[in-house]
Parts: C-alpha cells; sequence; structure tokens
C-alpha cells in the first residue's frame, strides 16, 4: 500500500523541500468508523415493540368497568390514558386472554351443530371426552403448576372417585345426582391419603411414589372380583341422560353437561389460583421456599390446601364420569392414561388454564377424531410431546416468553460485544459523567487513534526523521495535526540546555507555575533529532493507548 | 496498524509460540459484560501473577479461558490452537475438551467432589491415558508437595478442612501434565499462614516448558516470586500486558 | 407355609429388583434423569435376546446346548439394553442437558420416548408374548428341604456376579471414577477433562445392560411383551425411592426387603396384595426417612 508522495510546494520552495518521498496511500478515516460500528456476530433481524391496538377513550362521561359479579374483579384489564398528541384520552386492552377464552367458548358451545351429519356422533362423544379431560386437566394443573406438587395419581383420583361411585349407584341404587358428591366425598379421602407423603417428599420422590400409587390402584381393580376382573370394569350407574331418547339428544345433554363441568373446573382453577392460596404459592416459588418461610409464609399449608381442593374437584369429575359412561373401568387407571394426561398439558404448558385446554384439545383430536390412523395416533401423540419438550421451554404457551427471551439475550450479547472498552465510556460510566459530550468526544478520539495507528509505518517515521518540520505528505501529515492538537497536559516539548548542542525532551505540566519534567535523561544533539524523539515518543504513546 | 514493524524483533527471538495468546476477548454471562477486550500473551515457563480487586474479572478470565462463562467472543489460542471463539450456549458445553488440550484449573472455592475420597479426588485428575497409567508415581510427587495429605488419602474429600480442600484441589491440577495451570485464589479463605504455605507450594513446582497463572488479591504473597505481575481492572488487564506492549516499551529506535 | 420357598424366591426377586434399581439410581444421580423409558429397555432387550434365541433354535446343532445358547442369548439381551439406552440417551438427554427445567423435561422426554417405544414394539412384534428359551439348563439343587430351581439358582448367581463386575468395574475403573465424579460435582466434573454428554452415554449403555439384563433374568418366569416393561418398572422406581434415589447400597439394601415382603405377601396374603403392602411400606418409611434407606446408612451425602 505505499506510493510515492510528490510534495506540492516543490515547485515553490526549490530545493528547501523533498521533491518526493515514499509514503502510504491515502485511507479512508471513515472505514474505522464504518468498521467498529458494524457487529461482530451476525445480526437477527429480531425486535419491535409489542403492539397494542388503541381504542378511543371514554370521553367526557364517567369511566364504568365491567366486573366479574359479585367480585370487584374487572373482566378485562383495561389501561386508559392521555395521548398528549391527539389531545384525547385512549384505552389499550393489556391482557387480551379473555378474549379469547369468551370466543372459544362460543366455539365450544356451537360446535356440536355445526359439525357434519356423518360424523357427528364422533365428533360430539369426542367433544364431550374432551371436556371432561379438559377439567381434569384444569384441576391437575392446579396440582401440578399452582401447588407445584409434581402429582402422578390424578388419574387413580378420578378412577377411584369414578369407581366408588358407579359402585355405590350399581349395588345400593343410589340416584345419578348423588354421584358427583361420593366422587368429591372420595377425592376428598384420596386426596388426604396422598397428601401426607407430600408434605415429607421432594418433587421427584414424590412423582415416583405417585405413579407406583396409580400402579398399585389398577393392579387392584384388575385383580379384585367386586371390581369386575371378569367383566372389565362396573357398569350399569345410573346416569343423567334420561332413557329413551334419542341418541343425538343424549348426545347433545352430556355434551353440554361436559361443557359444564369444564366451566365449573375453570372457574375453581380461577378462583384458586388467582386468589389467596394463589398468590401464597406465586411468593414461595421451587427453591425458595426457604426465603418464603423467613418472610412467614405458610407455603406447606396452602400446598395441601390446593391439593385437597383439586382432589374434591378431580372426585366430583370422577362421579360424573361415571354416571356419563354409566361405570368404570380399569383402563382409567393404566399407565397410557397418564401419559395421554401428562402429554396434555406439557403440550399447552405446564401451570396454565390455557395450556391444559388447548393440550387437551390437541390430544383428544388426534387420539378420538383420527380414528382410521389406528395405533399411529399414540406414537403420533408421543412424537409431539418429545418435540415440545426438547424444543420449547414451557409447552406452545411458552413460546411467545421464549422467544422473547432469546431475544433478549441475543440482543444484549451483541450489544455488549459491540461496546468496546478503551477510549470508550462504559455505561456504568456514561450514566455517571457530568458532561454528556465527554462520552461523544471520548469515542470520537478513540476512533481516530484507531484510525491512526493503522496509518503509522515505518516510511513515515523514516520521513519524519529525514525532514521533522515542514510540508510531510498526507499521512504524516494527519498524524502531526493529531499530536499537535492535544491538551497541554503531559505534552511532550523540547528543552534547549546549550543552543544547537544539547536538547532535552520534557513533559509540560499544563499548570502556570509548575515547571515541565524531564522525561529521560538523554540528550539529543541537534534540534532535528529532538524533533524526531518527541515525534518517536508520541508515536510510542500512540500506540499504547 | 502494521505489526510486522512493531513487533518484528520479539516475533524473531521466540523460538517457542507461546502457551496462551488471547486476543480481544470479550465475555460475561447474559447482559453483563466482565471482560472488555483483553489481550494476553503466556509464554513457556513463566510464572504470571493476576491480581485485582473482588469483581474485576480475574476469575471470570479463568472461566472464559475454559470455556465456563455465559457467552464468549474473541480469540483464545491455547498451545496454538483455537480454543476460544464465539459461542453464547451458556457455560461448560466444550470445557472437557480445552481442558484435554492441556489445561489445569484450579478453582477459587468448592470444585470437588464431596463423596469421593482424596484419592479417588487425584486419580480423577488423570484424565488422560498416560497419567492414568502412570498415576501412582504422580500421586507420590503430589504427596511429596502437600504431606499433609499422605494420612488423608481414604478420607472423603466432604470432611477435610478448607486448606486440605485447596491442598486436594491444587494436587488434582497437577495430575496430569498440563501446559498452563490456572490457579484461582489459592489464599482465599485459608488462614494466613496456610495460604502462605499453599502458595510455597505453587512456586515449588517444576514448570519445565509449561506455564502458570496465579490470580491473587494479596499482592504481597505473589511479589518477587513470579515473573511479572499484572493489574486486572475492570474487565482489562494493566500493566506490561500484552506482547505488543511488552515490545513497544523498549524506547530506543 | 413354605420357609424356603419363601426365601429362595425373596432373594431371586430382590436380585433382579436390584439389578433395575441400581440402574435407575445411577441413572438419577450421575445425569439428574429420571429414566422412565427404563421399561421401554426392558421390553427391547427381551425381543432382542429373544430374536437371537429364536435364531439360535433353529440351528439343530446348537439348539439343546445350554451352555451355548445361555450365554449367548443373555448376551444379546444386554447389548440389546445398552443399545436401547444409547438412543435414549442421544433422544432426551443430549439435547435438553443443559437446558433450564432439565430435571421435568427429561422425565417427560422419558416417557414420550417410552410410549413412542412401546407402540413401535407393538407394531413390530404385535401384541403376542413371546419367552425365551431356558437359558440356565435343567437342574435343581437341594439345600435341606429346600429346592433352588435352575432358573432361579441361574438368575441370582447371575445377576450378582454382573452387578458385582458393574460394581467393581464402577469403583476401579477410569471411566467408574469419572461417572461417580459427575455424579457429586458436574461443574467440577467438566474441570477435570470429564465430558458430561459422553459419560451420559456410557452412563446410558452401563444402565441399559443392566435393563437387559434383568429383563433376560425376569423372562425365565414372565413372558414378553410390549408392554411387560412397565412393572419391571414400577417395582425399579420403588426400590430406587425406598433405598434413595442414587445410592447404591441403599438400593442393594432395599432390593432385599422389597423381595421379603413380596415373597411373604403372596406367601400370607396372596398376590394382589404385594403392591399395597410394599407401598404401605415404602410410604412409611420415606415419611420417616425422605431420602430412603440411604438417609440412614450415608448421613454425609445430601441432595
Amino acid at each position: 500500500m505505499s506510493e510515492i508522495w510528490k510534495n506540492p510546494l516543490a515547485p515553490w520552495r526549490g530545493d528547501a523541500e523533498p521533491q518526493e518521498a515514499p509514503s502510504e496511500a491515502y485511507s479512508d478515516p471513515g472505514e474505522v468508523w464504518r468498521a467498529k460500528r458494524q457487529s461482530h456476530t451476525k445480526l437477527y433481524k429480531v425486535g419491535r415493540l409489542r403492539y397494542y391496538h388503541k381504542w378511543r377513550g371514554h370521553g367526557a362521561k364517567t369511566w364504568t368497568r365491567t366486573r366479574y359479579w359479585p367480585t370487584r374483579r374487572r373482566v378485562l384489564d383495561i389501561r386508559g390514558e392521555y395521548n398528549p398528541k391527539i389531545l384525547r384520552r385512549e384505552k389499550t386492552i393489556v391482557d387480551k386472554r379473555p378474549i379469547w377464552w369468551l370466543l372459544s367458548f362460543i366455539a365450544i358451545a356451537v360446535a356440536p351443530f355445526l359439525a357434519p351429519k356423518d360424523l357427528q356422533s364422533t365428533l360430539i362423544s369426542a367433544g364431550t371426552v374432551f371436556l371432561i379431560y379438559a377439567a381434569i386437566n384444569l384441576c391437575w394443573t392446579l396440582i401440578l403448576g399452582t401447588a407445584g406438587i409434581f402429582s402422578l395419581a390424578t388419574m387413580a383420583v378420578v378412577g377411584a372417585a369414578a369407581y366408588g361411585a358407579a359402585s355405590m349407584s350399581v349395588f345400593y341404587g343410589w340416584p345419578w345426582w348423588t354421584l358427583p358428591f361420593v366422587g368429591g366425598g372420595i377425592g376428598f379421602v384420596f386426596g388426604v391419603v396422598i397428601a401426607l407423603p407430600a408434605t415429607r417428599l421432594d418433587g421427584f420422590y414424590y412423582a415416583l411414589l405417585t405413579l407406583g400409587l396409580n400402579e398399585l390402584c389398577r393392579v387392584y381393580v384388575v385383580q379384585s372380583r367386586t371390581f369386575g376382573s371378569a367383566t372389565g370394569g362396573v357398569y350399569g350407574a345410573d346416569s343423567f341422560i334420561p332413557t329413551g331418547a334419542s341418541q343425538r339428544v343424549e348426545l347433545i345433554i352430556g355434551y353440554f353437561a361436559s361443557f359444564a363441568l369444564m366451566l365449573s373446573a375453570l372457574a375453581l382453577f380461577r378462583f384458586v389460583n388467582g386468589k389467596r392460596l394463589g398468590r401464597i404459592l406465586r411468593m414461595a416459588p421451587e427453591k425458595r421456599e426457604a426465603f418464603a418461610q423467613a418472610v412467614g409464609i405458610d407455603y406447606r399449608t396452602a400446598r395441601i390446601q390446593v391439593f385437597i381442593i383439586s382432589s374434591v374437584g378431580l372426585g366430583v369429575i370422577g362421579g360424573f364420569y361415571a354416571s356419563y359412561f354409566h361405570g368404570a373401568s380399569p383402563s382409567l387407571f393404566s399407565f397410557d392414561s397418564v401419559l395421554l394426561g401428562l402429554a396434555m398439558l406439557v403440550i399447552g404448558g405446564l401451570g396454565k388454564a390455557e395450556g391444559a385446554v388447548l393440550g387437551t384439545f390437541i390430544v383428544i383430536v388426534i387420539d378420538k377424531v383420527f380414528l382410521q390412523l389406528g395405533p399411529i395416533r399414540l406414537i403420533l401423540v408421543g412424537a409431539i410431546m418429545l418435540g415440545v419438550v426438547l424444543l420449547l421451554k414451557n409447552g406452545l404457551f411458552g413460546i411467545k416468553h421464549q422467544f422473547r427471551d432469546w431475544r433478549d439475550k441475543k440482543k444484549s450479547e451483541n450489544r455488549s460485544t459491540r461496546a468496546e472498552k478503551g477510549g470508550e465510556m462504559l455505561p456504568e460510566e456514561a450514566t455517571e459523567a457530568g458532561d454528556k459530550d465527554l462520552i461523544y468526544a471520548q469515542r470520537f478520539d478513540k476512533m481516530q487513534r484507531d484510525y491512526l495507528k493503522g496509518v503509522v509505518s515505518e516510511k513515515l517515521v523514516e520521513e519524519h526523521a529525514r525532514n521533522p518540520l515542514g510540508q510531510h505528505s498526507e499521512p504524516l501529515e494527519r498524524l502531526l495535526l493529531y499530536f499537535r492538537r492535544q491538551p497541554q497536559v503531559d505534552k511532550y516539548a523540547i528543552a534547549v540546555i546549550e543552543p544547537f548542542k544539547a536538547y532535552r525532551i520534557v513533559a509540560l505540566s499544563g499548570h502556570r507555575g509548575v515547571a515541565p519534567r524531564v522525561v529521560e535523561e538523554k540528550t539529543y544533539p541537534s534540534e532535528r533529532e529532538a524533533y524526531h524523539g518527541v515525534f518517536l515518543r508520541r508515536v510510542q504513546d500512540l500506540l499504547e493507548s | 496498524m502494521s505489526k510486522t514493524y512493531w513487533n518484528a524483533p520479539v516475533a524473531s527471538s521466540e523460538p517457542q509460540g507461546p502457551i496462551l495468546e488471547i486476543k480481544g476477548l470479550s465475555a460475561g454471562y447474559g447482559p453483563m459484560r466482565v471482560i472488555h477486550d483483553l489481550d494476553l500473551v503466556v509464554r513457556p515457563g513463566e510464572r504470571l501473577g493476576v491480581v485485582g480487586l473482588n469483581g474485576h474479572g480475574k476469575s471470570t478470565l479463568f472461566l472464559a479461558i475454559a470455556g465456563l462463562t455465559g457467552w464468549q467472543r474473541g480469540s483464545i489460542k491455547l498451545n496454538g490452537r483455537e480454543v476460544g471463539g464465539s459461542r453464547s450456549q451458556g457455560p461448560g458445553r466444550y470445557t472437557h475438551l480445552i481442558v484435554r488440550q492441556g489445561l489445569a484449573v484450579m478453582p477459587q472455592g468448592d470444585e470437588i467432589f464431596h463423596g469421593l475420597t482424596v484419592e479417588e479426588h487425584l486419580d480423577s485428575g488423570a484424565f488422560t491415558p498416560r497419567a492414568w497409567r502412570e498415576r501412582a508415581p504422580r500421586k507420590e510427587r503430589i504427596l511429596a508437595i502437600f504431606p499433609p495429605l499422605r494420612k488423608l488419602m481414604k478420607v472423603p474429600v466432604g470432611r477435610l478442612s478448607g486448606g486440605e480442600r485447596r491442598m486436594v484441589s491444587i494436587g488434582r491440577g497437577l495430575m496430569v501434565d498440563a501446559a498452563l495451570f490456572l490457579v484461582d485464589e489459592p489464599s482465599l479463605g485459608l488462614a494466613p499462614k496456610i495460604g502462605k504455605g499453599v502458595m510455597e507450594a505453587l512456586m515449588a513446582i517444576e514448570l519445565g516448558s509449561s506455564a502458570m497463572i496465579i490470580a491473587e488479591q494479596n499482592v504481597a504473597l505473589l511479589e518477587g516470586r513470579v515473573d511479572r505481575i499484572l493489574g486486572m481492572h475492570v474487565g482489562t488487564l494493566k500493566g506490561e500486558a500484552s506482547t505488543s506492549l511488552a515490545s513497544q516499551t523498549k524506547r530506543d529506535l | 407355609m413354605d420357609l424356603g420357598f419363601v426365601i429362595v424366591s425373596a432373594v431371586t426377586l430382590a436380585c433382579i429388583y436390584g439389578t433395575l434399581a441400581i440402574g435407575i439410581s445411577i441413572t438419577w444421580s450421575s445425569l439428574g434423569l429420571i429414566n422412565m423409558a427404563y421399561g421401554l429397555t426392558f421390553a427391547t432387550a427381551g425381543y432382542g435376546a429373544w430374536l437371537v434365541g429364536d435364531q439360535l433354535q433353529a440351528i439343530d446343532a446348537i439348539s439343546d446346548t445350554t451352555w451355548i445358547v445361555g450365554p449367548i442369548v443373555i448376551l444379546a439381551g444386554i447389548l440389546t439394553g445398552a443399545a436401547c439406552g444409547v438412543v435414549i440417551c442421544a433422544v432426551t438427554f443430549i439435547p435438553i442437558h443443559d437446558k433450564p427445567n432439565f430435571t421435568v423435561r427429561g422425565l417427560i422426554a422419558s416417557l414420550a420416548v417410552s410410549l413412542i417405544g412401546t407402540q413401535v414394539l407393538l407394531q413390530v412384534f404385535g401384541p403376542r408374548a413371546k419367552s425365551l428359551p431356558p437359558l440356565f439348563g435343567d437342574w435343581e439343587l437341594p439345600i435341606g428341604n429346600v429346592v433352588i430351581t435352575a432358573d432361579k439358582g441361574g438368575a441370582m448367581i447371575s445377576s450378582i456376579v454382573l452387578l458385582a463386575l458393574a460394581l467393581r468395574w464402577m469403583k476401579s475403573s477410569r471411566r467408574g471414577l469419572e461417572i461417580r465424579a459427575m455424579m457429586m460435582n458436574p461443574h467440577a466434573a467438566s474441570l477435570v477433562g470429564i465430558g458430561v454428554r459422553r459419560t451420559g452415554f456410557y452412563v446410558m449403555a452401563l444402565t441399559g445392560a443392566l435393563a437387559g439384563l434383568a429383563s433376560v433374568l425376569l423372562s425365565q418366569t414372565y413372558y414378553i411383551s410390549p408392554f411387560s416393561g412397565l412393572t419391571p418398572l414400577i417395582k425399579g422406581l420403588s426400590v430406587a425411592l425406598l433405598g434413595g434415589l442414587g445410592s447404591v447400597n441403599g438400593a442393594i439394601v432395599a432390593a432385599v426387603i422389597l423381595g421379603t415382603n413380596e415373597a411373604l405377601t403372596s406367601a400370607l396374603l396372596g398376590g394382589q396384595y404385594a403392591l399395597i403392602t410394599q407401598f404401605l411400606l415404602i410410604i412409611i418409611v420415606l415419611l420417616f426417612r425422605p431420602r430412603g434407606i440411604a438417609g440412614i446408612l450415608d448421613k454425609a451425602r445430601e441432595a
């Protein structure tokens, strides 16, 4: 990158100045700037602000919010603010989930009437199963998510309640409306019994224990003669579906009863998760229980309460199950049903009501609607479950959050990679700097030094040695201009010890009345060599900075 | 800058390449950047001290060399082989491979296996097949450096005191022929006398062609016994840190 | 009640359950993974052994010589189990082991693998149960009034021998040391050149091999079917639970206790109560010792 510099002043000054000198080619100072600004790593086009639609404000009228009767709780989380640009108030719906819930309820209510005629019975009974399982999974979500107890005995509770209720009805002739209460009672007893070890055991010990309990129930039921080891279950329980109605009416009654069941399970979920118990447990997240306990949060009791409440809920669902299916079968306890239930929760996202319902929907659609696929259905469910677990942090409803986390991580990594130390202020220094112009001055200075470091070469040093004063080549001139522009403090100067014989390099103090300090003992025999000595020192300092 | 010109004399006088060559290393955890654009060259046979206050990145420098930081950028060459590069997948995925390039890390604090006995612990440090075969004489060598360990060989490490644990941790690092020893705060949390003893032992280790970096807050323990002392301040090295700086201190051109 | 018979079956069951439980325990403590696909490994290993046994039966020359067929079939089961363990490791451990929430996700991933694998087995081999040829010949060893039959004696001897070999390997070799080191402190393990992923494969191969062994031994009395892995999984888990997850010694003691319990209950109350007494026992022990028997044996180890 070298070229010969031709002195433009040569025709005027004659032999006083060199005609030409070997020098470096022109390099653009902008290059450094652009290179520094560029990211070292590949940048993804991620990130935009969250979009909210702005609704009209309420104008001069008083703002009345819709609330859930009889609570003070708002149906929609609406934020109202004054927009100074349009001089009007506007409203923002912060949390749109209730709208989606409402839409899906409408869809569920309308669905049985829209189903195609030839598939109607399949679809409606699949829908009923979906609603029942959604109710079960909502209660299970309370246990897993809210209470944080990793229990796999949910189906065991449901099954036990269903068996108990069915046998009450079959052997003692109890009517259908008592069955949910019987189920609830059994659920309570079961809940208390299963909750006992939960007070002592860690998460995974408990998971394995409950899995074992489930298997225990299955083996017991399969081998017990009263519970139909021969007939494959207890059948003949009284049902809420009136006898003698047409099949379509039966299906629709069952469907809407299950819908009501799911809605009440959702209400239970909201009631427990959103109120006192849920808040207590949110204050005592996993692995930080000790802190919660230290500030007086009795999370153990809250956990057990949630567990027992949802066990009662599961028991009621079991009673409903017995009454809907006219009985109970051992398949309730099978390992596969635990697995499918867990798959539902995992696909949707553990600990979220919407996740439980959506996951149930996906799994039931695969399992009960695509019947023609045969045994591949289960493999498909397993594959979806595996994919969700391997790729997603918290199910389908966690995607948004996971993406944002990833984007923020990338953003901050890229930002911290770009921020160069050396001349440039770190964020924490910059916030403390009084004069903010300094931030930019330092940044500019750093860029300039980076550029000049690239300019320094042996040729320039030689050029300067030949001719410290006068016209210089373009890069050397830039270098010298930068050196001259430096502040007085610690600027190098030449002290004359003996004119024309001895010179010495000193550094100015920058303060009136304070003598310059001697930098080195070496004396230079001529002015030119002293000039060059100063130049070398400055180059040295530049490269060291 | 035109490196050829300014670095030429150094490069010619150095027949063997540096053990560790760090260029432009930045590292941190999540949004926090702890090490800023750091350069460091360590040559064979060198004993290097890194001093600095808490939270200025001494340990993070070691963790970054071992690939244990949350993310990092920049080049780290260990024995001429690149072990750094850009990565952001969280700590520890490639640490064992980096360690196998000839790195012995003696970490700060209790990075030990509580249930293993001292002997098993020393064995665990011998991760190359050769070291595993020769583990008996090597253990003897370490026992010569740390005599108190001799009667503790069958004791689980979880029952040892802090100083003994530090000895075990250092001994574990010495079991294999590492090219570079990283010792993080050998005197931290130890009684001054024991800390001094540990430091004596470190100084007594025959380096040969390998190198050692000791991070320490107590400069007095290092002064005059290591070849170079570098200061670490808010994520950058101060003092005679990189080769470019080292060569430029020669003034007379 | 025949006391001798009870003792013999107790010891046999203890050997087989111990083999299973130690596998589960090691997996949990070194990888932090609760391997719910262990039952799948068990069933797959059974099928692998059955395939090889079937091929051997076809060869007339050696179909009757038990001392050739037996070891080959056992070896086939062990190798299939190890291969299955490696596959499970590659699917459930490698992709997510350094991701947040690994314990729950690993558990669920292994459940999913077990769901898929069981269905695949069902598709490939059909629902009909298969049985292995007798591996230990046809001999009886009367000790006093107790008669040890060939299958029980063989199961006892081979599981004890192989388990002792595996534990000896864990104790003395470099790999075993790596596995144990990773059990205690994965972070420090990486600093002494122990690769978490590679060790994961070793652990899963070892535990898979143990499952394979248990599978071959147990299928002397039971049959091999796609779902045959569930009961052993539950048994293995309960032994591992009772012994304290992660403790080999605890698992051995627990296996003896639960084997005795099962044999006694079957003899006194009847087979269907075996699980009930077993879980009552486990619940009682865990209520007092939340970390199982290991909590009593080894006070130093926490978490």
